[in-house]
Formats: C-alpha cells, sequence, structure tokens
C-alpha cells in the first residue's frame, strides 16, 4: 500500500469507507460459485417472503365475524379477524373484563418503578433494584388477587408505596440536579448540618412516619377477588417465568457456593438438591408439584395450584442456573482468591466484592440463555390446566365461531415470544460490552 | 556503583537493622508437606523488624511455598509460625488479622481486572480497616504517586503495562499500611525493561525501613538491598548471609552450583 511507505499516516489504522457495490462485489460475487449461491439464496428469500405476504398480507381477511365468513372471503388467506377478536384473551387470560386495568396498572408501575435503573444520573441503583425485588411482589400481588389484606400484607403494600413513590422523586431529583432524595429532604429540613448519626435517624423517622400515611391511605384501598384460576395469557406466563427468573439467580448463587463449600453436610445438601431437581424433567416436576404432593398434605388443606407451580418453576430455575454459576466461579483464576485472602478480605466479602462480580459478567451469555429458556418452558404449565398464553391460543381454535383456528394465533404466539426473548437477548449482548472493562 | 560506595550502604543498614532487636516473624521447626511430598523441611527462621530479606533458590526449592505459609495461603502441618506476636492456626481471627498486617505482592500482579486502579487500592481499606471512602482514597492516591502513577488511577488494569501493573500491586499492598511485605517473584513476568521500574520502586521502599521478604532472582537487588540473603534448595535452608559474605563466599556445593548458574548468564 501507498499510505504504508509514508510515516505518520501508517501510525494510524486507516478508517476504511464502506463502498457497498465494493462489498457485494467482495462477499456476494466474487467467484461464479459464489454467484450461484448468491443468486440460489435470494430465490429461497423470495419465496419465503412472497408465500408470507401472500398469506399474511395479500389474500388475509382483517373483518369477520366468524371461520366461516372468513374461509368465504379468501380461503388462501389469514384470519387475522379471529386473532383481534381473541387478542385480549392471549394477554390477559380470563381475568375479568371489568379488572383488567389492574394488570395494567400493575405492569406501567413495575416500568416506572424500574425505569430509574436505566437513567444515568440516578444514584443507590442497587437499593433502587433491590425495592423492586423486596416489595414490589407484595402490591402487585395484592393488586392482581385483591380481597381481603391481612396485616402483614397491609403493611408490605404501604411500604410498597412508599418505597415506589420514593424511588420516582428521588430519580425526577437526580435526573435534574443528580442529587438524592434523603440529601434533599435533609437541606429542605435545614438539618444537612447535624451530625451523620442524628441525619441518619432523622431519615428513618421520615420513612416510618411516610409509611405510617401510607398504611392509612390504603386501608380504603379494596379491590375485589380475582381467583387465580382466571389468571392467564401473557400476564400468566410472565407472572410465573417472572418470579421464577428473580429468584433463579439469588438462588442459584447460593446453590454454587453451598456446593463448593468446605463444610461437608452444606456441600452434600446442595449437590444432592441440585442433582435431583436437574435430572428430573420441568414436566415430571410439575406434575409431581400438582398431583402426588397434595397427596401427603393433612386432608382437607388445599394449596393453591399457581403457588405449587411457581415454586416448582423457582426450584428447578435454580438448580440450573447453581451449575452455571459454578461453571462462572471456576473460571476465576486462583490468584483472585489469593490476592483478596492476602488483603484480609472474608469470605462474604471476597464473594461479593471480587468473585462474584466478575463470574457474573463470564455467565451474561449463559444466564440469558438460561432464562429465555425458562420463559419457554412456562409454557408447559398448559398441560396441568394452566391458562398461559399456549393454553389460550389453544383454546382460541376451539372456540364456537373460530374453530379450527390453529396457525394465525400460533403465528402471533410465536411472533411475541421472539419479541420478548430476542430483546432480552439483544440487552444482554449491551450489558457484555458495558461491562467489558478487561480491554483484551 | 563503586564498590567502596555500595560498603558504605551496606555498613549503613546493617547498623539500621541492627537498631533493631524486636523479632517480627519466628518460625520454628515448621514442616509442610504437598500429599506425599515434603516441601518444607525443618524451617527455623526469625526476621527482624525492618530486615529485608531476599530468598533464592533453583524453582521447586519451596521458596514461594514458605513465604506464602506466612500468610496461610498454604497451610502448614508442623512446627509454629508467629507474625509480629500473633501465632497463625486454624484460627480464623487470628488469620484475617496476620493477613492484614502483611502484603503481599504476586509473580502474576492479580490485581482486580473489573475495578479501576484506584479502587483496587481502596477495596481493601474500607472494608477491611473501615476507613471512610474520602480518606482511603487519599491514602491511595499518596501511595500510587509513591509508585510513580498517580494518573493512572481511574484506568482498568488491563490498560496498563505489566509494569505499571505490578506497581498498582505494590501500592494495593502498601495502602493496608502492612508491618510486613512479602514479595513472591514481582519481576519474573515482566520484560525486562519493566523489571527497572519495580525494582526502583521497591529499593524505595526497603529505604523507608520496611520488614521485606523477597523471593527473587535479581541477584542485584539482593546485593543493594538485602541484609540478608537465604538460599533454599530441595525444601531446605541451605545457607543464609549478608549479601556480601554470600556472593563472595558460599559455604555448600548446593549454593555454589547455584550461584555459577545463575551468574553465569
Amino acid at each position: 500500500m501507498v499510505a504504508a511507505a509514508e510515516p505518520g499516516i501508517s501510525a494510524q489504522q486507516p478508517k476504511e469507507k464502506v463502498d457497498p457495490i465494493r462489498w457485494l462485489k467482495e462477499n456476494l460475487f466474487s467467484t461464479w460459485y459464489n454467484v450461484i449461491l448468491t443468486a440460489l439464496g435470494l430465490y429461497i428469500i423470495y419465496l419465503v417472503a412472497a408465500g408470507l405476504y401472500q398469506w399474511g398480507i395479500a389474500d388475509a381477511v382483517w373483518v369477520a365475524e366468524t371461520r366461516r365468513e372468513c374461509l368465504d372471503k379468501n380461503p388462501n388467506g389469514a384470519c387475522w379477524a379471529g386473532v383481534f377478536a381473541w387478542f385480549e384473551g392471549f394477554i390477559y387470560g380470563r381475568y375479568p373484563l371489568d379488572e383488567r386495568w389492574r394488570i395494567n396498572f400493575g405492569v406501567i408501575v413495575l416500568v416506572l418503578w424500574m425505569v430509574p435503573l436505566w437513567l444515568p444520573r440516578v444514584q443507590g441503583k442497587i437499593g433502587i433494584a433491590a425495592s423492586v425485588v423486596a416489595f414490589y411482589p407484595f402490591f402487585a400481588g395484592y393488586l392482581f388477587m385483591g380481597g381481603d389484606k391481612s396485616l402483614f400484607l397491609q403493611v408490605m403494600v404501604s411500604i410498597a408505596i412508599v418505597s415506589f413513590i420514593g424511588v420516582i422523586v428521588h430519580a425526577v431529583i437526580g435526573v435534574t440536579s443528580g442529587g438524592s432524595l434523603a440529601r434533599t429532604l435533609l437541606r429542605l429540613t435545614g438539618v444537612s448540618g447535624a451530625g451523620d448519626k442524628l441525619q441518619r435517624n432523622l431519615l428513618i423517622i421520615a420513612a416510618l412516619a411516610a409509611v405510617a400515611i401510607a398504611f392509612m391511605a390504603q386501608a380504603q384501598w379494596e379491590v375485589p377477588t380475582v381467583s387465580w384460576v382466571r389468571w392467564g395469557g401473557l400476564f400468566l406466563t410472565l407472572v410465573i417465568s417472572g418470579i421464577g427468573i428473580t429468584t433463579a439467580l439469588p438462588a442459584g448463587i447460593v446453590l454454587a457456593l453451598g456446593r463448593r463449600s468446605q463444610l461437608p453436610v452444606i456441600r452434600v445438601l446442595c449437590t444432592t438438591f441440585i442433582e435431583v431437581f436437574r435430572s428430573v424433567p420441568l414436566i415430571t416436576i410439575l406434575f409431581m408439584a400438582t398431583t402426588m404432593f397434595p397427596l401427603f398434605l393433612p386432608e382437607g388443606f388445599t394449596l393453591n395450584k399457581l403457588v405449587q407451580v411457581i415454586v416448582a418453576v423457582c426450584l428447578f430455575a435454580a438448580c440450573y442456573m447453581a451449575e452455571i454459576v459454578r461453571g462462572g466461579l471456576q473460571a476465576i483464576p486462583k490468584g483472585q482468591y489469593e490476592a483478596a485472602h492476602a488483603m484480609g478480605l472474608g469470605y462474604w466479602r471476597m464473594m461479593g466484592f471480587i468473585i462474584m462480580p466478575q463470574a457474573l459478567k463470564f455467565m451474561i451469555p449463559n444466564i440469558v440463555g438460561n432464562l429465555i429458556g425458562l420463559l419457554k418452558d412456562t409454557t408447559l404449565v398448559t398441560i396441568i390446566g394452566l391458562f398461559d398464553i399456549l393454553n389460550m391460543i389453544q383454546a382460541a381454535s376451539q372456540d364456537v365461531p373460530w374453530r379450527g383456528l390453529h396457525k394465525e394465533p400460533m403465528f402471533v404466539g410465536a411472533l411475541i415470544f421472539f419479541i420478548i426473548c430476542f430483546s432480552m437477548s439483544k440487552y444482554s449482548q449491551h450489558l457484555e460490552r458495558k461491562l467489558n472493562t478487561d480491554h483484551r | 556503583m563503586s564498590t567502596v560506595e555500595v560498603q558504605s550502604i551496606r555498613d549503613k543498614e546493617a547498623l539500621a537493622s541492627a537498631a533493631s532487636t524486636e523479632v517480627i516473624i519466628d518460625i520454628r521447626a515448621m514442616n509442610k508437606w504437598f500429599g506425599q511430598f515434603h516441601v518444607l523441611k525443618d524451617i527455623n527462621l526469625s526476621v527482624h523488624k525492618g530486615e529485608r530479606i531476599v530468598i533464592c533458590g533453583p524453582s521447586g526449592s519451596g521458596k514461594s511455598t514458605l513465604i506464602r505459609c506466612m500468610n496461610r495461603l498454604e497451610e502448614h502441618q508442623q512446627g509454629d509460625i508467629e507474625i509480629d506476636g500473633v501465632t497463625l492456626d486454624t484460627n480464623l481471627k487470628n488469620i484475617d488479622q496476620i493477613r492484614s498486617e502483611v502484603g503481599m505482592v504476586f509473580q502474576s500482579f492479580n490485581l482486580f481486572p473489573h475495578l479501576s486502579v484506584l479502587q483496587n487500592c481502596t477495596l481493601a481499606p474500607i472494608w477491611v480497616r473501615k476507613m471512610p471512602k474520602a480518606e482511603a482514597e487519599e491514602l491511595a492516591m499518596e501511595y500510587l504517586t509513591r509508585v510513580r502513577i498517580p494518573e493512572q488511577a481511574e484506568k482498568y488494569p488491563g490498560q496498563l503495562s505489566g509494569g505499571q501493573q505490578q506497581r498498582v500491586a505494590i501500592a494495593r499492598a502498601l495502602c493496608m499500611r502492612p508491618r510486613i511485605m512479602l514479595f513472591d517473584e514481582p519481576t519474573s513476568a515482566l520484560d525486562p525493561e519493566m523489571i527497572a521500574e519495580v525494582l526502583e520502586v521497591m529499593i524505595e521502599l526497603a529505604d523507608t525501613g520496611m520488614t521485606m521478604l523477597c523471593v527473587t532472582h535479581e541477584m542485584g537487588f539482593a546485593n543493594r538491598v538485602a541484609d540478608r540473603v537465604i538460599f533454599m534448595d530441595e525444601g531446605e535452608i541451605v545457607e543464609q548471609n549478608t549479601p556480601h559474605e554470600f556472593f563472595e563466599n558460599p559455604q555448600s556445593d548446593r549454593t555454589k552450583l547455584f550461584l555459577s548458574q545463575i551468574l553465569a548468564h
């Protein structure tokens, strides 16, 4: 190259301009067999795309009352009218029509609560994440189930309301001024000059007062009961897999550390637990949880089937996660442990600050792969009679006006799963790039 | 440096170390096995406060294992190790206390790649010494300045050269204000041009009166800073002497053979 002969220019890596025509020439039409392969590839793409277009758009029926009407209008096209009629069912299952706002509201609260985690100027993100995991389930649990609140649930709901509002205010302050809620409160009340201990105590008192007010306010709030039997659709799928995903990682970490423990009792317990649950298919575990487990319970004592299913999914997911975490831990060089030991860091600090952050970073692709698998595996609950999205799709094809409508709902279901899973995958790639501080 | 100068420096140091008779490391009849393999045989060693000791010997002679026993990265099976008045045994509290008083620098640096240079240095002071963050950062900057890389504080270890990483590792150990520093072949993984910068930092550290035990093959360094050179072979301390005597007048045949091999090139 000419450029390389000139010093100064060669010192910088030349930035190549992408010339599309040249790129095509080099990559797709470089030799005669590449030309043939390219042509063949284009032809196959054309066949698929044209077929999809013809079926899904050109010949499709958008408005109809029944499947019969669809077929009469155009027997070759997709009958999207049926999907429209059932779409809400796919999302909410058989949740009562008048109460569906509760699901929307719950989702909006969750999103708002988590948005601050991605805002760069907001501080204390670990605390925000912890508040979501610790308190949102109580709030959402009551919101979705409704009915009477026990005293414990009332307290937890109050705490959840206070932390949600606190997080939102904190995030607004963070974005506008880069400060935090605590410091702003102290400044506004004019006690920021006081001692650390006093400041902390005042903040605790303020939080307790807020919880007390929230407690009064929520006492009036009551929503009608919606039995878990009516939960369904994408909502149910996300509830089961969401709980599974949030418990799998912490539980997996605990199990993995237990399996590597030096204490024989803990090690044997964790190893047995992992091996037993991992060696049994999920579907068997689901059946055992719902049919066999009640046999061991005292007579007249019935358990909520949904709770049993969720527990089973969590245990199963935790065991898989434990093995992923163990693999990640083994990838950490011995020198990292030794350096941490040599500084006098104890076991938990070494794990928390040195080993786990590095191991989790290695594990991101595996963890996300596992979570995607978990999301898809939850469709197995169809078999034990829960109406998750897959079962709702099948229900659509058995509904009298739409009997036999299989392809279109399945296509939509696949699309929904693809969108969710692909976003997870993309996000994990983004995380990997962001956390890559090794520069190797 | 002329021989006279070296001699005078050594005399000064001999005086300095002679002033302190406080024993800070005391190892008595210590034995260690790796399975069937007897790695350390009947080690007796006492180190005075402020003493600088270089440990050398062929590979596999147990020199690294010896210093790794001093902060319990390796467990010994027989005998006693007493560090600064605390006996090393299975008592975890004692182990943690000794580890926080003993700094260690490794051959492969072992910096934490996910933390910045500054965070590498402040982690242990904050969590083990319970130092406020601002104070820990100030301390870290002081030591990073001393090892001449304050400008790299915000970078990650992966962005530094080997020599820079090893200097960060030294600063990180010093941030705990240790009473003893252990060096496990600190320059063996470095390119020749980077060895000098690390040795320079170590020499400066020696001048501050730090108690240092250093496993190294850098005989020039041994000659210049050590109060005592210990030669190990097959798990035994074969010979120990002042550097002058050690290099000029080795006693055992094994030492002579080792010196002839190491000084031949």
